[in-house]
């Protein structure tokens, strides 16, 4: 059989199938029963500074086939009850603990606090908009300088390893990947979900509660393996410094799997496709891709690791 | 932000056709997968008073779709125009689960034409009870006709289907009410006289006691109790439970019950000592009904998918069911 496992900082998983950060992951009895099933590791659902409630709904709804669209609100128990969490508990898959704020400094305490209690990598959610006045127009992942404020300070405050979460809403996403790496970064998480909105025409009205959303789901999976594909060219040509990707983007079959890390992706995460298959998708996806490799003669994750790059290394 | 109502300054509605309409839309997004998943806006075709602060709220429905639901399912209800335009934070959250109440089957003369020509059947009826128990359920149950519910589901786990020559016994406490006239109009459809339906319901106080002729019509037998005496017997469904319980050991009674958690405990508590098999209808809060937040957990197991249906037998072994909770720091 195939060898499934992958060991990137802070991650050593016996499949590269992650929950992804905002499904499920916000309590201690919702990841233990993710590590109960065949996930390779876990994201938490983000972290702030102080707890968070949910938007109004609807906050999550699949629009059409494969079109999931989510305005949450980064709903979250808060920095204090989390360390709590992360001290009392011990899980049996490695655990990505992804944080937010509205400023770096805001980073660096629930760093802080959570590295106290135990965190071993920290995942920055960089999709969220500033808190200070006058630059709420963008998202701090949307500028290459808040980026290195947030991840050189966070760098600063604590050794776990770090992957910053890169949103798909800029122009170009190796300006932003190359921020978060030279900034100390130890890997990429991409993407997050494509900026969207959705009306019903007889409500007269957007769908979600919050208005505007985020689009998750198969619908966005070329686009995120588009962004993944960019960064890991730009790392093979030296333009920025190489570093694990982890891809997300509305993975749903092992096929999916082997798509990104074909891409140049070292380990994914999963996180819509639980609203059709609950956690029992862990076990398919890793059997299908399983399958998939042992039938292609790929023995470990590694061997078919970027070779669809090859074919696009005359791009310019 | 603040979200308005559309405009009024358009021609007046034909109520009739635009309930036609979204029925039709309802049947095509149904048909693949028998799930509706993002929201769907009806107007509401009736409003029935069932009691003080309580409420029916009628829409129509493809006949695919009544007849699909299975009692125990629910339907998450949101309001588009609630007072706050959906905006207000924090703490309400303005798309909640609901059970069906009731269904009602009907066929008028201008759908049987709509059928002839489109081929698609059915003009029914899906009626969901709701009480005022907060700022989203209050804004529902002060709808008027033509107002807009939107509606998608139905998710989660039925009640399991009866067989004939068995007795089912029902205790709802509350507005728990709505999914037991279910079960109950479910099994008298299907077995007719071959099923012994007996039910207790439970209420606060008369004022509030209501579904209380739907159900006996249905039922073999029906006990009230009111916590102050004002309807029936004095004090909690548990007090009628033992005695209803007690003449059978035959292996061929079934409880189901809907409630609030502190009495769902001693009910499944005391179908479990007589060995009867029993299954709760659980209510928590409930934000996304996807298997996505992570919130309505009891033990490992998600409500929204796992439930809301659940093995009485299995509730009993967690430590968190009994007592409701709904927030980060109950749920960590």
């Amino acid at each position: 059989m195939p060898d499934l496992s992958v060991g990137l900082p802070g991650l050593v998983m016996h499949n590269p199938l992650m929950l992804a950060s905002g499904v499920q992951g916000g309590s201690a009895r919702a990841l233990q029963r993710v590590a109960a099933s065949d996930a390779g590791g876990m994201v938490t659902k983000s972290i702030g500074p102080v707890p968070r409630e949910m938007y109004p709904g609807p906050v999550c709804v699949e629009a059409m086939d494969s079109v999931v669209l989510n305005a949450m609100g980064l709903p979250n128990p808060g920095a204090d009850v989390f360390a709590e969490i992360l001290s009392n508990e011990n899980f049996s898959k490695p655990l990505l603990v992804s944080i937010f704020g509205g400023c770096a400094e805001e980073y660096v305490e629930v760093a802080k606090k959570l590295d106290d209690a135990g965190a071993s990598a920290f995942e920055l959610n960089l999709s969220c908009p500033h808190s200070k006045p006058g630059s709420r127009a963008l998202i701090i992942g949307q500028q290459a300088k808040s980026i290195h404020d947030v991840v050189s300070a966070v760098r600063d405050a604590v050794d776990a390893p770090l992957y910053a979460k890169l949103t798909p809403n800029t122009t170009d996403i190796t300006i932003e990947a190359k921020a978060a790496l030279e900034a100390g970064a130890d890997g990429l998480s991409l993407i997050n979900t494509v900026s969207a909105i959705e009306v019903d025409p007889y409500a007269g009205r957007p769908v979600i509660g919050n208005l505007l959303c985020g689009l998750s789901g198969p619908a966005i999976r070329p686009i995120a393996q588009r962004k993944v594909a960019e960064i890991a060219l730009s790392m093979r040509r030296g333009e920025i410094p190489s570093a694990p990707i982890l891809g997300i983007g509305g993975i749903n079959t092992g096929l999916d799997v082997a798509r990104f890390v074909m891409l140049g992706a070292s380990a994914v995460q999963i996180g819509s496709a639980l609203i059709w298959g609950d956690v029992e998708k862990f076990k398919e996806i890793s059997v299908e891709l399983s399958e998939f490799m042992d039938l292609n003669g790929y023995r470990d994750i590694s061997s078919m690791q970027g070779i669809a790059l090859d074919s696009l290394e005359g791009l310019s | 932000m603040s979200l308005r109502a559309p405009p009024h300054n358009r021609l007046p509605l034909d109520m009739s056709r635009l309930s036609d309409a979204c029925s039709l839309r309802l049947a095509l997004s149904f048909e693949p997968r028998k799930l509706i998943s993002a929201p769907i806006p009806l107007p509401l075709v009736e409003v029935q008073f069932e009691a003080e602060g309580i409420a029916t709220l009628w829409v129509q429905v493809p006949n695919s779709m009544a007849t699909q639901y299975r009692p125990g399912q629910y339907f998450m209800c949101w309001n588009p125009y609630d007072s706050t335009g959906g905006m207000s934070r924090p703490h309400f959250h303005s798309e909640k689960p609901y059970s069906v109440g009731d269904i009602r089957v009907g066929h008028s003369h201008a759908h049987q034409l709509v059928e002839a020509e489109t081929g698609r059947q059915g003009r029914d009826f899906l009626g969901f009870t709701i009480k005022d128990l907060g700022r989203q359920s209050g804004e529902l149950t002060r709808l008027s006709v033509g107002d807009w519910l939107a509606i998608r589901g139905p998710f989660g786990t039925a009640f399991p289907q009866m067989n004939a020559g068995e007795r089912l016994v029902l205790v709802s406490g509350g507005i728990g009410s709505t999914p037991m006239h279910m079960a109950a109009r479910e099994a008298r459809h299907r077995l007719g006289d071959d099923v012994r339906i007996e039910a207790i319901m439970g209420f606060r106080n008369a004022e509030e006691s209501h579904y209380v002729s739907r159900m006996e019509s249905i039922c073999d037998s029906l006990r009230i109790t009111t916590d102050d005496g004002s309807l029936g017997t004095q004090g909690f469904p548990t007090a009628l439970l033992p005695e209803l319980l007690g003449n059978y050991h035959d292996g061929r009674t079934v409880l189901l019950t809907c409630g609030p958690e502190p009495m769902m405990l001693p009910v499944l508590q005391m179908a479990v000592d007589s060995a009867i098999k029993c299954y709760a209808a659980m209510e928590r809060y409930l934000p996304c009904s996807m298997a996505v937040c992570g919130l309505c957990m009891v033990g490992d197991r998600l409500i929204c998918k796992d439930g809301p249906v659940m093995d009485g037998d299995w509730l009993l072994q967690q430590d968190d069911f009994g007592s409701s909770h709904g927030h980060w720091a109950a749920v960590g």
